[in-house]
């Protein structure tokens, strides 16, 4: 019974549901936040996305009459869920996650890719020109990410051994230099992120100027505000899971862990701010192109390298 | 109940999205709408972004004396939006016709199609008269009013 109630406190309040939505608050406040101060602004008060949120569950939804009801009205609460899920699995501060076993690194994975495919759903189902161009884009871009983020995020897991989240973060822990060797995966894994975040120069899926806001464009109302809350906690998640594989760092006391979880995924974040700050959108079809050419092979070269390091040398 | 109630209507004074809407303006009120968009005023201090779909806009803000070509697709664009929506027509021509007012494509003023919230005359409109605009249907939101006419 006291189990229960641990795992029951673990999944809807700390480190769950609860949590993973405040601080998707904050961390989409922050980001907006430095992309003003990147562009001279002043920026968003701190209360926004809440505010954002608020208003957007006050709103009426209109539920285009050619869209697929059932679909249409799912697809937010399967993004969400996805996500939320995908977050039970990478340890936060100490770790530990709240579940782990043998092999959660792929689901973390598929549950990654999930979002993506209920934004593409969501853009099909709803029948319009612009969410349907929205839609393909989502997933051509899926085409283009996934396999440099599949190999960057496996090649730190051959040198551990493992294919737990969990046991790679205590392993890099254990062995704090070893992180140095993963450098190169680190930046395409960043870069990747930064793609299926679907964030500039990546956002050719929502790009304003020319698809409207592609796939979410017949969205409004609460349904929107949850698909909002779940692109900013896929955004939570993305961070913490890049924290857990190539920021490992640990001082092995409980609150300063947890202090130095909110400084790693607050530094990751300037980097992915910065991106979308400093570069414009890219045609889709040189997105593909750039993760083809350059990134699969940074990635691939990766692998063969930590193979040669686990083979050889027996690290 | 009420606390919800209160804590939805907080968000929407708060966040007020924007789509801009051009219906047969001379481009000039349009200038001064992205003007206020940019880094020198800063919109989002006040948590007003610009948002490309209808469907995610709260304010309709709309330039022009109405013209018969574009009568049509305003009042389409008007029906895409989800309740609560407001409007607030920018420049003279907006508010009754201006110089166009009585010719034979023009219908007159927004109002003359759409219901309308706030009237910012001027030609062209500045910047700060947007931001008072919005200053304004603000207001009238805190005080519940919204829908109400309120002159800027």
């Amino acid at each position: 019974m006291l189990l229960f109630l641990e795992y029951i406190f673990k999944i809807f309040i700390f480190p769950g549901v609860l949590f993973l939505s405040v601080y998707s608050f904050v961390l989409e406040f922050t980001d907006r936040k430095l992309y003003a101060r990147m562009q001279s602004r002043v920026g968003p008060p701190w209360y926004q996305p809440l505010a954002d949120f608020l208003k957007l569950i006050g709103k009426n939804v209109i539920i285009p009459a050619d869209a697929n009801r059932f679909f249409f009205s799912i697809m937010p609460f399967v993004s969400l869920a996805a996500v939320t899920a995908g977050f039970m699995y990478v340890p936060l501060f100490g770790t530990s996650a709240v579940f782990s076993f043998r092999g959660d690194l792929i689901i973390v994975l598929y549950f990654l890719a999930i979002p993506p495919l209920a934004g593409f759903l969501a853009g099909w189902y709803s029948r319009g020109v612009y969410a349907t161009i929205g839609a393909t884009r989502i997933l051509t871009q899926m085409f283009a990410y996934e396999v440099p983020l599949f190999i960057s995020l496996l090649a730190p897991a051959l040198i551990a051994d493992t294919w737990s989240v969990s046991e790679i973060t205590a392993f890099y822990a254990a062995h704090p230099l070893y992180t140095l060797i993963n450098l190169p995966c680190a930046l395409t894994a960043l870069i990747a992120f930064q793609c299926k975040l679907e964030r500039a120069p990546f956002d050719s899926p929502e790009a304003e100027t020319e698809v409207v806001s592609g796939a979410l464009v017949e969205y409004s109302g609460r349904l929107l505000a949850f698909f909002n809350m779940a692109h900013s906690c896929e955004l939570v998640l993305v961070v913490s899971l890049f924290a857990a594989i190539y920021l490992p760092f640990m001082t092995g006391i409980i609150w300063l862990d947890f202090l130095l979880y909110f400084v790693k995924t607050l530094f990751i974040l300037v980097f992915l701010t910065l991106m979308r700050a400093s570069m414009a959108r890219v045609v889709i079809n040189r997105v593909i192109t750039f993760f083809w050419t350059f990134l699969s092979p940074v990635a691939l070269g990766q692998i063969i390298l930590n193979l040669l390091l686990r083979g050889v040398l027996h690290i | 109940m009420r606390m919800i109630k209160k804590a939805i209507t907080w968000g929407t004074v708060k966040s007020p999205w924007i789509i801009h809407f051009n219906a047969g303006a001379c481009n000039g009120c349009d200038i001064e709408v992205l003007d206020a968009l940019t880094p020198r005023y800063d919109l989002e201090r006040v948590g007003i972004l610009k948002q490309g779909s209808p469907r995610h806009a709260d304010v309709l803000i709309c330039t022009g004396a109405v013209t018969l070509q574009t009568r049509d697709r305003l009042i389409q664009i008007y029906d895409q939006m989800s309740h609560p929506k407001f409007v607030i027509a920018i420049g003279t021509c907006a508010c009754t016709g201006g110089i166009f007012d009585d010719c034979y494509c023009v219908t007159g003023g927004i109002d003359s199609v759409i219901p309308v919230d706030v009237y910012i005359p001027g030609c062209a409109v500045r910047p700060e008269s947007i931001l008072r605009a919005v200053d304004t249907l603000i207001a009238g939101l805190q005080e519940k009013k919204g829908g109400e006419h309120h002159e800027a």
